[in-house]
C-alpha cells in the first residue's frame, strides 16, 4: 500500500507529473509555483525515472523547450507563475492552435491576495483568451488527479492543456499517497510536417477553425463525461440560493456548509472553467431564482454565463473584484445572499489592545547580513541624487531603506533606466541613473534591455546584485551557476562579466558587496564613464545570499551608548533587523536575536557609534 | 448525530504565527507527521515566498474532517505564537476557551487592560514561556531552536496533537540526525517551561 505523507500541493502535483510519464519538465521559478520543478526532480530521482528536469532562463524559454519536446512526441510540461505566463505569452497564444504530438501540460500558479506577486491576474482568463482548456483544482489531492487528466486530454485532442493552481492549493498541506510508479513515456520521433509545425498565416487559416471545433468537442466532453470535476451538491435540486463555485473557494464553502447545516443552498462545483460546460451551468441557472458565483481571482466562469440577470457576482459588486476570498468573506457573502447575518464574536477589546500596543503586521525585509543591503547603502551614499529603478527580487525590499525608486516587472530596471535617461536627455537635464537587478533577473530579461541600451547609447549605471542564487523564490539555480534540479546533473555557469562584455558594455567591474569603500569608488567611476562615453556601465556586486549559509568571517558589532544620538540614520537608511531602536531611550542596540555578525553596519553610523568588537 | 459529535471532538484547528525565518513550518510538519501516524486526515496552509523574508508569517493547520486549508476567525483551538506581537495580533482566530501558547519577551504587553479583558471574556487559557531567555541560558542563545522549544511547551501542556512520545519520535525522524541530541534537550526544556 502506498505510504501517505504530508505533502505540499506543489509536491503532490510534481508526483503526478512524474507518474504520468512526463519526459521533459521545465520551469522558471515564481511563487507560488517554485517548489514544483525541484519536487519533480526529487520524485524522478527517487523512482529512477528518466524525466529530464530543467530551469529555463525565463518562462518563454521554459515553455518553448517543452513545446519542442512535444513536437517530437515526448510528453512535456512547463511550470510558471501567473506573471511568468505573460513572458511566455507569445509562444502560448500561438501554440494553442497547434495539433501537438506529445502531451503538453502548462502549470500556471495564481496568487489571489496577492501574497507574493506584482499583480492578481487570473491564468484561467489567459487560457480563455488563448482558447486553451484549463482545469482548476480545489485542493492538493485533486490537483494531482487533474495533472493525469490534463495529460490525457492533451494527448486525446493533441492540444495544449493548462492546470491552474492558486496559492492556497500550491501551498496547502495534505495527507497524500506518495507515487511509487510511473508510466512509460511516448516514443520520440520527430517527423517533418509543415502543416503542423509552422505558423504561417495560410496554415493558421486552417488550424484556427479546426481548433475551434476541437474546443467544442472538449466542451461537450466536460458537459457529459467529467462529472468528477463538474457536479452539484445535492444533485439536481432547486434551493433558495444556488452557488457556482470553483477552486479553493469550493473547499472553503464545503467547510462552511458543514458548520451551518443549511438546506436552502445548493452548489454547482466547476472544475473545468474553460471551455465552460454550458449545458451544466445553464441547467443549474434555469432551476434557481438566484445564483452566486464564487471564484478567484477574476470572473472567468461568471463572464461565460449566457445570461447574468439572476446572477450575483463581480459584475454587480456582490463579490469584491480584488483580493482573496477568505473564509470569513465567503461566509458573509453567502449568508447575506439568503438574508442571514454572519455571527462574529465581539473583538472590539482586542482591536483596542492592538491599537494601543501599536501592533502592525511586520513587513518583509532583507535578511540580517544580506549583501543587497550593503550594495544599496553604497549606491545611495555614492550617488544620493541618482534615480534608482530596480527589479523583481529580494532587493525590491530595499524600498525600506529608500534604495528603490521604481519597480515593475522582471527586467524593467534596465529598460526603465533607458527611459529615465531619454526623458532627461530630451529636456537637456543631467541626472544620474543607477539601476539594480539580481543575477537571475539579469539572465531572465535583463540582457535584451542592456543590448538595447548599448546600441542606443544610453548613459546609466547597471548594478547586477549577484548573490549566486535566485533568492526571493526560495533559492533556485540560474544560468550563472552550475546547479541543475536532477541529482548528478551539472550545468555550465555563465560568468556574468563575460555576458555583459558580450553585450557590448565596455566598463565592467566586479566588487565585493560588503566592501563599502571600494564599492563607492566604483559607482562614482562607473557613472563618470557612462556620462562621458554615452553608454551603460556595469558593476557586479558579489556576495553569497544568507540562505546559502556560506561560512563567512564573523565580525561582531556593538553600539556605543554614549555616542548614539538616537538620530535613526542607521535604522532608516540601512535598516538591518540586527539593529533595534528603543523608542523610549532613543538609542540603538544590537538585537542578537537577528544579528549575524557580518560587520557591515560598522561604517554606517555618522557618529561612529557602531563599532566592530575586537576579537 | 452521535457519530458526528464523536468525530467533531477529534477535530483540531491550529494557528501558528511568527516572523519569517523562525522556522514555524517545522512545527506544522511535526503536527502533520503525528496526525498521519494516527491515520487522521490533515489540511493546512503555509506561507512561502516574500513574507518568509522576515515578515509576519502564519500557518493554518487542521486535523480531522475538513476540506479548506484556512482556519476561520474565531475557530482555532490553539494559537501558537513564536512572537508575542504576532500572537496578539492574530488572537481573534482563537475560539472561546481556546489555548494561547506564546513565547514572551516583554511581559508589560500583557498588562494592557483591553487585552486582559478580551482574554478574560473569551475565557482564553494563556500559556506563556520565555523562549529567548531559556535559549540564552541553556543553548548559548541559539534561537533557531525556538521551534523545538515551542513543541516541548505544547507537549508539556498536553495540547491534543502534541503527545510527548509522538513529538519526540517525530523530531527523531524529521530533524537532521546531527542535531538530535540538542533537539531532545531543547524539547525537554520546553516541557519543563510549560509546567513551570
Ligand atoms: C515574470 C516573472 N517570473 C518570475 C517571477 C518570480 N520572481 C520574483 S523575484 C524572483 C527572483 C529574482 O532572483 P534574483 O534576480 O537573482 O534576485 P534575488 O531574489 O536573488 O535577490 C523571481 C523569479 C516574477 N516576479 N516575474
Ligand atoms: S534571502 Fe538572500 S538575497 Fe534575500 S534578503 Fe535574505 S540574504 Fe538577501
Ligand atoms: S553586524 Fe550589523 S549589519 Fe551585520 S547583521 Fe549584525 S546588525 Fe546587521
Amino acid at each position: 500500500m502506498p505510504v501517505k505523507a504530508m505533502l505540499l500541493g506543489n509536491e503532490a502535483i510534481a508526483g503526478a507529473v512524474v507518474a504520468s510519464g512526463c519526459q521533459v519538465a521545465t520551469a522558471y521559478p515564481g511563487t507560488p509555483s517554485s517548489e514544483i520543478l525541484p519536487a519533480i526532480a526529487a520524485v524522478a530521482d527517487r523512482l529512477n525515472a528518466p524525466t529530464v528536469v530543467e530551469w529555463g532562463a525565463n518562462e518563454k524559454v521554459a515553455l518553448e523547450m517543452a513545446i519542442g519536446a512535444s513536437f517530437t512526441g515526448a510528453r512535456a510540461c512547463a511550470v510558471m507563475k501567473q506573471v511568468g505566463l505573460n513572458v511566455a505569452a507569445d509562444a502560448f497564444m500561438t501554440v494553442a492552435l497547434y495539433r501537438l504530438k506529445g502531451g503538453l501540460l502548462l502549470i500556471s500558479s495564481d496568487d489571489p491576495g496577492p501574497h507574493s506577486s506584482q499583480n492578481e491576474q487570473d491564468s484561467r482568463m489567459f487560457a480563455m483568451f488563448a482558447k486553451v482548456p484549463v482545469l482548476d483544482p480545489s485542493d492538493a489531492v485533486e490537483a494531482a488527479l487533474m495533472v493525469k487528466d490534463a495529460f490525457a486530454i492533451s494527448e486525446k485532442y493533441s492540444v495544449l492543456t493548462m492546470l491552474r493552481t492558486t496559492t492556497r492549493v500550491a501551498h496547502c498541506r495534505q495527507d497524500i499517497e506518495q507515487v511509487e510508479t510511473f508510466e512509460k513515456g511516448n516514443e520520440v520521433k520527430f517527423e517533418r510536417d509543415l502543416s503542423r509545425w509552422v505558423s504561417l498565416p495560410a496554415i493558421v487559416r486552417v488550424s484556427h477553425p479546426l481548433h475551434n471545433e476541437r474546443i467544442e468537442k472538449i466542451r461537450s466532453e466536460f458537459e457529459t463525461e467529467w462529472g468528477k470535476y463538474n457536479y452539484e451538491i445535492p444533485s439536481k435540486t432547486k434551493a433558495k440560493l444556488g452557488v457556482i463555485v470553483s477552486g479553493v473557494c469550493f473547499s472553503t464553502l464545503k467547510d462552511l456548509m458543514k458548520q451551518w447545516c443549511r438546506d436552502d443552498i445548493s452548489i454547482l462545483r466547476i472544475g473545468t472553467p474553460y471551455p465552460l460546460p454550458h449545458k451544466i451551468t445553464e441547467s443549474f441557472l434555469a432551476r434557481h431564482d438566484k445564483v452566486l458565483v464564487l471564484e478567484e481571482p477574476y470572473p472567468v466562469i461568471e463572464t461565460q454565463l449566457m445570461n447574468r440577470s439572476k446572477v450575483d457576482g463581480r459584475w454587480n459588486g456582490v463579490v469584491p473584484s480584488a483580493g482573496e476570498l477568505l473564509p470569513e468573506l465567503i461566509e458573509k457573502i453567502v449568508l447575506s445572499e439568503i438574508g442571514v447575518e454572519a455571527k462574529k464574536p465581539d473583538a472590539s477589546e482586542l482591536k483596542s489592545a492592538i491599537e494601543e500596543l501599536g501592533l502592525t503586521a511586520r513587513k518583509p525585509q532583507l535578511c540580517a547580513g544580506c549583501p543587497h543591503r550593503s550594495s544599496f547603502f553604497i549606491i545611495k551614499k555614492a550617488l544620493p541624487n541618482a534615480i534608482s529603478p530596480s527589479d523583481i527580487g529580494c532587493y525590491s525590499l530595499a524600498i525600506n531603506q529608500k534604495g528603490v525608486d521604481s519597480s515593475l516587472c522582471m527586467g524593467a530596471s534596465v529598460t526603465m533606466a533607458s527611459g529615465y535617461y531619454l526623458a532627461h536627455k530630451e529636456t537637456g537635464q543631467e541626472r544620474a541613473v543607477v539601476a539594480t537587478l539580481g543575477d537571475s533577473t539579469f539572465f531572465h530579461m535583463g540582457v535584451p534591455g542592456l543590448i538595447s541600451a548599448v546600441y542606443n547609447r544610453h548613459a546609466f549605471v547597471l548594478c547586477v546584485l549577484d548573490n549566486s542564487i535566485t533568492a526571493m523564490t526560495g533559492g533556485q539555480s540560474n544560468p550563472g551557476l552550475t546547479g541543475k534540479p536532477r541529482k548528478d546533473d551539472l550545468g555550465v555557469a555563465l560568468p556574468i562579466e563575460s555576458v555583459v562584455r558580450g553585450c557590448g558594455v565596455t566598463f565592467v567591474e566586479t566588487v565585493k558587496a560588503y566592501d563599502t569603500a571600494s564599492g563607492m569608488d566604483a559607482i562614482k567611476r562607473a557613472w563618470e564613464y557612462a556620462k562621458t562615453n554615452k553608454t551603460p556601465s556595469v558593476l557586479i556586486f558579489k556576495h553569497p545570499c544568507m540562505l546559502l549559509r556560506v561560512p563567512q568571517e564573523k565580525i561582531s558589532v556593538t553600539v556605543d551608548n554614549d555616542k548614539c544620538v538616537g538620530c535613526r540614520y542607521c535604522i532608516d537608511n540601512f535598516g538591518c533587523p540586527g539593529l533595534s531602536f528603543d523608542e523610549s531611550a532613543k538609542k540603538v542596540s544590537v538585537d542578537k536575536r537577528y544579528c549575524v555578525s557580518c560587520g557591515v553596519c560598522a561604517v554606517v553610523c555618522p557618529q561612529k557609534a557602531i563599532h566592530k568588537v575586537a576579537k | 448525530m452521535a457519530n458526528e459529535t464523536a468525530n467533531k471532538s477529534k477535530d483540531m484547528q491550529y494557528i501558528i504565527v511568527g516572523v519569517g525565518g523562525q522556522g514555524i513550518l517545522f512545527t506544522s510538519r511535526v503536527l502533520g507527521k503525528i496526525a498521519i501516524d494516527k491515520g487522521l486526515p490533515i489540511v493546512g496552509s503555509e506561507v512561502h515566498g516574500m513574507a518568509q523574508r522576515g515578515g509576519s508569517v502564519i500557518s493554518h493547520f487542521k486535523v480531522g474532517s475538513f476540506f479548506g486549508p484556512l482556519v476561520s476567525d474565531g475557530h482555532a483551538d490553539v494559537v501558537m505564537a513564536f512572537d508575542q506581537k504576532e500572537g496578539i495580533r492574530n488572537l481573534s482566530f482563537l475560539k472561546e476557551g481556546g489555548t494561547f501558547l506564546v513565547n514572551t519577551n516583554c511581559a508589560a504587553m500583557f498588562e494592557n487592560d483591553h487585552l486582559k479583558k478580551y482574554i478574560a471574556d473569551r475565557k482564553i487559557r494563556v500559556c506563556k514561556f520565555k523562549g529567548f531567555h531559556i535559549l540564552d541560558e541553556h543553548m548559548e542563545g541559539n534561537y533557531l531552536f525556538l521551534n523545538v522549544l515551542i513543541l516541548g511547551a505544547a507537549a508539556g501542556l498536553k495540547i491534543p496533537g502534541f503527545e510527548e512520545d509522538r513529538v519526540a519520535a517525530a523530531l527523531k525522524e524529521l530533524a537532521p540526525p546531527k542535531h538530535i541530541d540538542s533537539n531532545l534537550k531543547v524539547f525537554g526544556l520546553g516541557i519543563k517551561a510549560a509546567s513551570a
